[in-house]
């Protein structure tokens, strides 16, 4: 065989001008010395294999963050008996919609993903805003205190919300000016939008320090001319700065939306009535036993309890999952390109 | 806001004499006077009678909230009488500190990854970021299966596949018996708690990525000539371009970790405001923010050293 192969070549090589690309690489690799081959055999070997191992490595990890949905997915369309029964692991025995239906009433869903919406969408907005312009005055004015004021912006990402929950839970509940007037904002919307319209919601630190990162990223020159023409410095921001940041708002926008969406702590501490999506799910055993069997006291077995909790995560996530679908390119590359990157 | 910009923007007006830096002091004001006003009555004054609350007896009347000053009693209280506080003081806090190490191991390495040019990689990417939307909420808690110990919905069956057997069964397949306990030990506990890691790690992985690609194209050129490894490539270029990184990532990973909705002394705080406990919960609240905030401080001045910037 080998002698075979070493005969062509030679023949080949006698031959000279028509050389096919392989047989001048196999020429070019006898002139080099035995470390370059060696370098070169490694690379190619590597080469080859790294793909592979990326390949399973990559798809191995895929699988650990997609199971719980393909698992949800599984659990919302089979009848709570599959639960018991051990054949059943991804496809349901018994296809059937009555979970997600029942799932759909004990959460009263659609109630719930309105008031879940407009309390998102609208406190992300307002704080979307707050922040941007928050930002912008850190990342472009000189003023006294600056480095106390930011000092304070560091802290409020680093405290943990617990820290001040329950102080504003007792000031919202006697909201005002003590002895003028005071109002119980406990269990209105209030309590979330105040605080979002002021720069102060969900960690609203993260993002005023993400759109500081940002504007001081854009070249002065732009205001500079802005400024030139006669604007002042509010024209400025919003003729010349808001539409070069177009890509940085909507990716804040949309990890307001979930942070907002995912809060379960703010919600429950101020929230007796209404019921965010989040709450909701925590609280799905009790609402299942109120709603659906019409007594506190009934026992269900907890394995058979997985379904409705699965359909209950499965519905919750839906919305978000879509939206992420939809928008997954400002998902990622937002934060890479514009944001914080700039540390 | 557009009345507290005309607030700032009036006097300016008025003042046309005065220079353009004092004027635009004023502006800068002026941009973040909602903000002050906003971080005033939600942050500040929160924070300081959270402070205050720890040292008292707490009571809610019609409207007004009583307090009676009881020194360090309630520290007392959580820290020797409580129940359940210090054990899970200590296993959050342990857990947070082997944890975000790997977290950062982890989520370095995937980005790495994710970094390269092959077929798919949008979609790898977004399967990767999937965990960002999701891992901050309560549905994060189901599915990693201890909500009301419903026993294992989807993780623990998963994490079989990775556990001990079968890193076991491989060492002893490539002939390695003599690796000690410990060491079997950390492998098992990194396999069985993988499910954890990925999931924690979807920002972190999305700020690594941002780095890689801020390196700039001759650092890879000129290691190419050189004729670097990819071995050697990561040690030389890869990680001292990310390093700035590592220090944001892990302080982003503490704090994520915080309002993690697995995270227990979140849940024994909730508790304790739910029976009306609110000079306990603010205590515990500050033990454990104390603790974190002094770990990060150390953490921040050991790990800085090593930081490499590329603007002196």
């Amino acid at each position: 065989m080998t002698d075979t192969t070493g005969a062509v070549v030679k023949s080949e090589s006698e031959i000279g001008g028509g050389l096919t690309p392989r047989q001048a690489k196999k020429l070019r690799m006898q002139s080099m010395t035995a470390e370059e081959r060696g370098y070169i055999r490694r690379k190619a070997v590597m080469d080859k294999i790294f793909p592979f191992f990326r390949f399973v490595i990559l798809f191995g990890l895929g699988f650990v963050i997609l199971y719980p949905l393909i698992y949800m997915v599984s659990c919302t369309f089979r009848e709570r008996a599959d639960m018991n029964d051990p054949t059943v692991m991804w496809i349901p025995r018994h296809f059937t919609l009555n979970v997600l239906k029942e799932t759909l009433t004990a959460m009263d869903f659609w109630n719930t993903l309105r008031t879940t919406l407009i309390l998102n969408i609208g406190c992300s907005f307002v704080q979307v805003l707050s922040c941007s312009v928050t930002g912008y005055g850190f990342a472009r004015f000189k003023f006294r205190f600056k480095g106390l004021l930011f000092g304070i912006v560091i802290m409020m990402i680093l405290v943990p919300p617990q820290v001040i929950g329950l102080p504003l839970y007792t000031q919202f509940r006697s909201f005002g000016i003590r002895g003028l007037f005071t109002v119980n904002l406990i269990d209105t919307m209030w309590t979330m939008y105040l605080p979002a319209i002021t720069a102060n919601g969900i960690r609203s630190g993260l993002m005023i320090l993400i759109f500081r990162q940002f504007f001081r990223g854009l070249p002065k020159e732009l205001e500079d001319a802005a400024y030139i023409d006669g604007c002042g410095p509010l024209k400025t921001f919003i003729r010349v700065m808001i539409p070069n940041a177009g890509s940085a708002f909507l990716t804040v926008f949309l990890f307001s939306v979930v942070w907002y969406w995912n809060d379960y702590y703010f919600g429950s501490t101020f929230f007796v009535n209404t019921s965010t999506l989040a709450r909701m799910l925590t609280n799905l055993d009790t609402e299942l036993k109120i709603r659906l069997f019409k007594s506190a006291t009934v026992e269900i077995a907890p394995r058979e309890q997985i379904v409705w909790k699965e359909a209950g995560c499965l519905l919750s996530i839906t919305p978000i999952l879509v939206l992420y679908v939809c928008l997954q390119k400002h998902f990622t590359e937002g934060i890479a390109r514009s944001g914080i990157t700039g540390i | 806001m557009a009345e507290a910009e005309k607030t700032a923007a009036a006097p300016a007006k008025k003042h046309r004499g005065l220079p353009y830096e004092k004027r635009k002091q004023l502006y800068g004001y002026g941009f973040i006077s909602v903000w002050m006003i906003g971080t005033l009555m939600f942050f500040l004054i929160p924070l300081v009678k959270s402070f205050w609350y720890s040292f008292n007896e707490v009571s809610i009347g019609d409207g007004k909230t009583l307090t009676d000053w009881v020194g360090l009693a309630k520290f007392d209280y959580i820290l020797n009488a409580d129940p359940y506080y210090t054990a899970i003081l200590k296993d959050t806090l342990i857990e947070t500190a082997w944890k975000t190490p790997l977290i950062l191991i982890f989520s370095l390495f995937i980005a790495v990854i994710l970094n390269q040019k092959f077929h798919g990689r949008t979609l790898a990417r977004a399967i990767f970021f999937l965990p960002v939307i999701i891992a901050t909420g309560p549905v994060y808690k189901i599915i990693s299966g201890d909500m009301n110990s419903t026993g294992n919905t989807g993780a623990a069956q998963f994490s079989t596949m990775f556990s001990t057997d079968l890193v076991g069964e491989l060492l002893q397949f490539l002939g390695i018996y003599g690796i000690s306990d410990n060491m079997s030990t950390v492998i098992s506990t990194v396999a069985d708690n993988i499910f954890g890691i990925v999931w924690s790690s979807g920002i972190q992985i999305l700020l690594f990525l941002g780095a890689l690609q801020n390196i700039p194209p001759s650092a890879k050129e000129a290691a190419q000539i050189e004729g670097a490894t990819a071995w050697e490539f990561f040690w030389k270029i890869t990680l001292p371009y990310v390093s700035p990184f590592i220090l944001a990532n892990l302080i982003f990973t503490v704090i994520d970790s915080f309002t993690s909705p697995t995270n227990k002394v979140m849940e024994r705080i909730l508790a304790m405001k739910e029976e009306w406990k609110f000079g306990e919960a603010s205590a515990m609240a500050w033990v454990y923010f104390l603790i974190v905030l002094a770990a990060i401080g150390l953490v921040t001045l050991i790990v800085n050293k090593f930081i490499y910037y590329e603007v002196e």
